[in-house]
């Protein structure tokens, strides 16, 4: 998906204008650009719990909470918590890749001890992947596009993308965007190793319309693509040999496909806070966020995926 | 703008392409079969609709969703004129469960299964060389909303051409917890008839080929997108709510510039839950209220069981054919309708002729969210 079109003046702008994160070890977004992990941030022990987080899993209430910092953050929800926007206009796009994986694992567990007597009644949303994204919709009560990206490594700048895709077609005049993967044994086995709980969420919304009283654009999405390497998606994105890009936001295994991301300030922020999977795109999308906000020189650029994956996907971010 | 489908592949417990799962549908025999996927000892549902590709003498073998996938994908863009190599064409696939039952062999120790193996993405590169691959996991309306996204790329200059596939096998997590919540288990999928007791799983894959009009080497055009909506109750986790399911009719209309009378047939979600099929009739009846004779409707579950995410897009493979044959197949087992569905127009028995223009089709899944499209026949 080439979005070279995405800078023709007369398809709108998509900026982010809220931010939040449920994510420990990382107490604001400005503290992104590291180093990390640092002091504070989220503690799920005692955060994760509350009337309206019951009966429901752990990925979806880290989303929830993420979820909620953003939309306080975009001046999107009033004093109660409640959203004020336009919540028929507003899509709620999740990316995660195992934010269930857990709930079906213990599931099949309890059919082969004591059959399906044993299962909880409770359970029946998380079977689906989709659970996320419609707690988040309902707790809000957004009724436009309600789309679920699992896509592997690059699923959390894939749903930035798709996200902005909905406003531009014209389906969404807003969108909640979150990344989302709680940590637990069966995550470990399958990442091999350890990770967080980790959930961001970033609100996007057409840059003209990100004019009104209170709004803050932190970054505005300019391209993106997702191709069989990082050289082939730098070109689909329309990502010029030129570009000005003060911040790389990826990992090194790409590095050396394009001759312009040697010049540039690096963050790997899976090297500093474990694998992130389907959240890391839109962590990336708030770091960048956290560079422009620093008056920092330069577009940002974050990747994803690369030769160990089945594609790369790369986004481009200007302030 | 409309939108040309050039390329179409189906399976299912019925039939192997499309034209087997029609005549299947037409022909009309119970298709039920006693539940293999799983140790039936550990449920109470005892039937499901299975496609019947595992190995002999018992035991589940991973990555079946993906199989059938990389099969409809190879055969539809075949369909469509179009080689097999898909580096240059994005190929968007709905599912509800991803590979989640090869994620459960893996966890009980009964078979290999990777990170990477959890979205399709990585069967795409290797088999086709895609690397546009998008894996959204939309419950059962997936494939229809992946429908309307490419739709949307085509219009916004992204693509000429784009793949739209959806795959789905019954997981033991989804059918266990789907047996433990419904308290009369289904003997059989039994959509809109007085003695509907709940869903119960199928398993397939669909896939077409969308492309721009006039887009070179096309192949013949099967039926033409008119448009898609997609939209979210937030309302219920698994309930469905007649004010989303309203709002995403309307907007499939006003998308694809009809109106109620202007419709034909219509291929129902009818997943033979009382809560569904009542809700959806109810729906149906205040939308066609007034609209002359009203169109004919038909649901494909019945036979086919509940093929999740990828159900929308073989509903809608299956209207196409219907508009082709100008036939609608019946709904098999429905002989004493609810009383939500008086006087619409819902096949019984046997297959109805007519001449058929403008389809409709209904896809509703858990957490509310909902897509219709609008297909209109190739003439």
């Amino acid at each position: 998906m080439s979005t070279a079109h995405i800078r023709n003046p007369n398809v709108r702008e998509v900026a982010v204008t809220g931010i939040g994160l449920a994510l420990p070890g990382v107490a604001t977004y400005g503290d992104l650009l590291g180093p990390l992990p640092g002091e504070g941030g989220f503690d799920p022990a005692t955060e994760l719990s509350g009337r309206e987080l019951r009966h429901k899993d752990r990925a979806s209430r880290l989303a929830l909470r993420a979820a909620e910092f953003a939309l306080h953050d975009a001046g999107l929800t009033d004093a109660d918590a409640t959203f004020t926007g336009a919540a028929d206009a507003t899509a709620v796009v999740v990316s995660t890749n195992l934010g269930n994986v857990d709930s079906i694992c213990a599931a099949t567990d309890t059919i082969a001890r004591k059959g399906v007597r044993g299962l909880s009644p409770l359970g029946l949303p998380q079977t689906s992947s989709n659970v996320i994204a419609g707690w988040v919709a309902i707790r809000y009560g957004l009724r436009g596009p309600n789309l679920t990206v699992c896509n592997g490594v690059t699923s959390g700048l894939d749903a930035l993308a798709w996200a902005r895709n909905l406003i531009v077609a014209g389906r969404a005049e807003a969108a909640v965007v979150v990344g989302v993967e709680p940590a637990n044994d069966v995550t470990a086995k399958l990442l091999g190793k350890q990770s967080t709980d980790a959930a961001v969420a970033v609100v996007l919304e057409p840059a003209d319309a990100a004019a009104y009283p209170g709004a803050r654009p932190r970054a505005t999405i300019t391209g993106y693509a997702r191709a069989r390497d990082l050289a082939a998606a730098l070109t689909c994105a329309g990502v010029a040999e030129e570009e000005s890009v003060g911040l790389w936001l990826g990992d090194e295994v790409g590095a050396g496909e394009g001759q312009l991301l040697t010049a540039t300030r690096r963050i790997d922020l899976e090297a500093q806070l474990g694998p992130l999977s389907g959240a890391l795109g839109v962590l990336q999308c708030a770091a960048a966020a956290a560079h422009f906000e620093g008056r920092a020189t330069g577009n940002v650029l974050a990747t994803a995926g690369g030769p160990h994956h089945d594609a790369a996907a790369v986004l481009l971010l200007t302030s | 703008m409309t939108w040309d489908i050039t390329g179409m592949a189906a399976v299912a417990n019925i039939g192997a392409n499309p034209s087997e799962i029609f005549a299947a549908l037409c022909a009309g025999l119970e298709s039920r079969k006693p539940l293999r996927a799983f140790d039936p000892d550990n449920y109470r549902a005892k039937y499901a609709y299975e496609i019947d590709d595992r190995p002999e003498g018992g035991g589940d073998i991973p990555r079946r969703a993906t199989r059938w996938l990389t099969t409809v994908v190879r055969q539809a863009v075949a369909n469509a004129g179009l080689g097999e190599d898909l580096s240059q064409v994005p190929v968007l696939v709905g599912t509800t469960m991803r590979e989640q039952r090869s994620l459960e062999l893996w966890w009980r120790g009964d078979a290999e299964v990777g990170l990477e193996d959890l979205h399709f993405g990585t069967a795409l590169k290797a088999a086709f060389g895609a690397s546009t691959t998008y894996t959204f996991a939309n419950a059962c309306s997936a494939t229809l909303y992946a429908l309307g996204m490419a739709t949307d790329m085509i219009e916004a200059g992204m693509a000429d051409t784009v793949v739209v596939a959806g795959t789905d096998a019954a997981t033991e997590s989804g059918f266990g917890t789907l047996d433990r919540v419904q308290n009369d288990i289904p003997d059989a999928l039994r959509p809109f008839d007085a003695t509907h007791k709940g869903m119960l799983m199928g398993e397939g894959a669909a896939a077409v080929v969308v492309q721009r009009t006039g887009t070179p080497g096309g192949g013949p055009v099967h039926a033409r997108v008119r448009g898609v909506s997609m939209n979210c109750d937030a309302h219920h986790a698994t309930a469905p709510d007649p004010d989303g399911i309203t709002s995403a009719v309307l907007d499939a209309y006003r998308r694809a510039g009809v109106r109620a009378c202007d419709i034909d047939l219509v291929m129902l979600h009818g997943s033979g839950t009382p809560l569904n099929d009542a809700t959806e009739s109810s729906v149906l009846r205040r939308i066609f209220d007034g609209a002359g004779p009203g169109p004919r409707m038909t649901a494909i579950k019945a036979m086919t069981g509940h093929t999740l995410g990828g159900s929308g897009l073989l509903s809608l493979v299956m209207a196409v054919l219907a508009m082709k044959e100008r036939t609608v197949p019946p709904v098999l087992g429905l002989a004493d309708p609810i009383p939500e569905a008086a006087g619409l127009g819902l096949v019984q028995g046997s297959p109805v002729s007519g001449d058929l223009a403008i389809a409709q089709i209904d896809a509703f899944g858990f957490g509310g969210i909902n897509a219709v499209a609008i297909v209109e026949a190739a003439r």
